[in-house]
């Protein structure tokens, strides 16, 4: 399955989330369609501040977020999900009381009024991720660490998005399942959408990524190209342990 | 004995029938937006009223009045949402828990001014009529209110687990951030939720004026009540608001069963400040999220 994926673009971002307080003091990032960007940098850099500004959440103090050249700076987070555009936040965000079930057909929200198409969207999850299907009328919440980002993946893929925001998705993961959420990354990629990427986990991140950005106490630091990190990822690594 | 116990059981139950729907917009309201409605005592007394005013100028029942009572109150409810709740929403929790002490002082004195501060009374056909089975007897206009207050804590809890738009409620109570991504219009669905809170809060004030004595300003103890009942039961689900209701009604009349009716109020009054003391969590859910 190919799809036509957008191109995400922020421009002098500046956001905090006290006044006075700037975490991100002007970044500058690009997403390339159908390709999968990482944002890499040390703790507190901004790279999940800069993430939840693009998803929406976070009205940034300045700069503009556009996707396909339109500018959706002012566009609240549930209205971007109609544009296409998806977010996995950082640690667990499955609605816990609810069955795995009833959180997928919350991923399809915005297919409400089209149930015929929902029902669709819902039985292609259970074909793409199998697991889920034994786990339909489980309470999300009793679900172990693995099945329940199994879950917020499946959500998020109801409403096919075509720009995927992703924050940290093998944070408190098993180094097995770890394996499966790149493979998962893969796909997505492979599937033609734009993924960004925001990741602790630098090697595996760099390893599937098409281009990547670090970020620095809120500004840019470096960007390139995989070919052109790869060599220099060792010395990165050792500077920011530093930090 | 046995038939007293027994009395005061049947009684307990349907007086926990209509605290429930008398408490479970503060539950509501509290569990899925954080906000501690300390206004919430001022809908009921204004529903009371509402009941009042439509007996007396219109002529209709308050089983009638009841009904009507939840469109009025939940326009009224998101109003106040949008009005007043919206405005402090990023200001600290106790900013919302001032302003909201300020609505209630101004709804209570301007029902004081519009009503005086006598007590007044709702006189139906059935209001003296007495049920008889067995040993136990029931008041008619007791039975009504908590078969009215049964019906609707049923349609709460239907909508909430029975609906999408009452489930995209309680994803949004579990997680705000991941509703709104996923499409939901979290600022509509908290107006929504505190429109509910209000509505119940409006029928539950029609079941109370049916059953008991009322005044503009009596509706503290109503506040001391629902806060009682949703400590005893937990936050935010109805079924957990059904079970604090059941509990203090039961608690209320067993008490009035045993001891002298002044003892009552202090024993609720009591047990208010012990469940606060080592139940204190039952409130946990306003400091997790922000007003």
């Amino acid at each position: 399955m190919r799809v036509a994926a957008p191109e995400l673009r922020a421009e002098g971002l500046e956001a905090g989330y006290y006044a006075g307080q700037s975490v991100l003091r002007g970044v500058d990032l690009r997403a390339a369609p159908g390709r999968l960007t990482v944002i890499l940098g040390p703790n507190g850099a901004g790279k999940s501040t800069a993430l939840r500004v693009l998803a929406g959440l976070l009205p940034p103090a300045a700069g503009r977020v556009l996707v396909d050249g339109r500018d959706v700076t002012r566009v609240p987070a549930h209205r971007r999900a109609e544009l296409g555009i998806a977010f996995l936040p950082q640690g667990r965000s499955v609605f816990g009381a609810l069955t795995v079930h009833q959180n997928l057909e919350l991923g399809g929200w915005t297919l409400r009024r089209r149930r015929p198409e929902l029902e669709l969207a819902l039985e292609a999850a259970y074909q793409r991720y199998p697991k889920l299907r034994p786990l339909r009328d489980r309470p999300a919440g009793s679900l172990s660490g693995g099945q329940q980002r199994l879950v917020e993946v499946a959500r998020m893929m109801i409403a096919d998005p075509r720009l995927i925001l992703i924050d940290e998705p093998s944070a408190g993961l098993a180094p097995n399942l770890t394996r499966e959420v790149y493979d998962e990354l893969a796909r997505l990629r492979a599937e033609g959408r734009t993924v960004l990427l925001v990741d602790q986990n630098v090697r595996a991140a760099v390893e599937i990524a098409d281009y990547v950005f670090t970020l620095e106490s809120g500004r840019n630091q470096l960007e390139g190209s995989r070919e052109r990190f790869e060599p220099e990822l060792e010395a990165l690594i050792r500077a920011w342990l530093r930090v | 004995m046995l038939s007293l116990l027994l009395q005061a059981v049947v009684d307990g139950i349907l007086l926990g029938l209509i605290y429930t729907i008398m408490a479970l917009g503060l539950s509501l309201i509290l569990g899925v937006l954080g906000v501690i409605n300390v206004a919430h005592s001022v809908f009921i007394m204004l529903g009371s009223f509402f009941a009042l005013g439509l007996l007396t100028f219109l002529h209709l029942d308050p089983a009638v009045a009841f009904v009507l009572s939840t469109p009025v109150f939940f326009l009224a409810g998101a109003a106040v949402y949008r009005l007043l709740i919206q405005r402090v929403q990023r200001a600290p929790a106790t900013i919302g828990i001032l302003v909201l002490f300020g609505l209630m002082v101004v709804v209570e004195t301007a029902g004081i001014l519009l009503w005086t501060t006598d007590t007044r009374v709702i006189t139906v056909g059935y209001s003296n009529l007495r049920l008889s089975a067995g040993p136990v007897t029931v008041n008619g206009a007791r039975l009504v209110a908590a078969g009215l207050s049964l019906l609707a804590t049923a349609g709460a809890y239907g909508f909430l687990k029975r609906t999408l738009t009452g489930r995209a409620v309680l994803a949004m109570a579990d997680n705000r951030d991941a509703a709104s991504v996923l499409g939901m219009d979290v600022g509509r669905l908290s107006m929504l939720i505190f429109g509910l809170g209000i509505a119940a809060a409006g029928a539950g004030g029609v079941a109370i004026g049916m059953t008991f004595p009322f005044a503009p300003q009596d509706h503290i103890q109503w506040l001391a009540w629902a806060f009682l009942i949703v400590i005893v039961g937990g936050l935010g689900r109805v079924e957990s608001t059904l079970l604090g209701g059941l509990v203090i009604g039961l608690v209320q009349t067993l008490a009035g069963a045993l001891l002298p009716f002044s003892w009552v109020f202090l024993l609720m009054y009591v047990l208010l400040l012990v469940l606060l003391i080592v139940r204190g969590q039952g409130l946990a859910g306003a400091q997790r999220r922000e007003l």
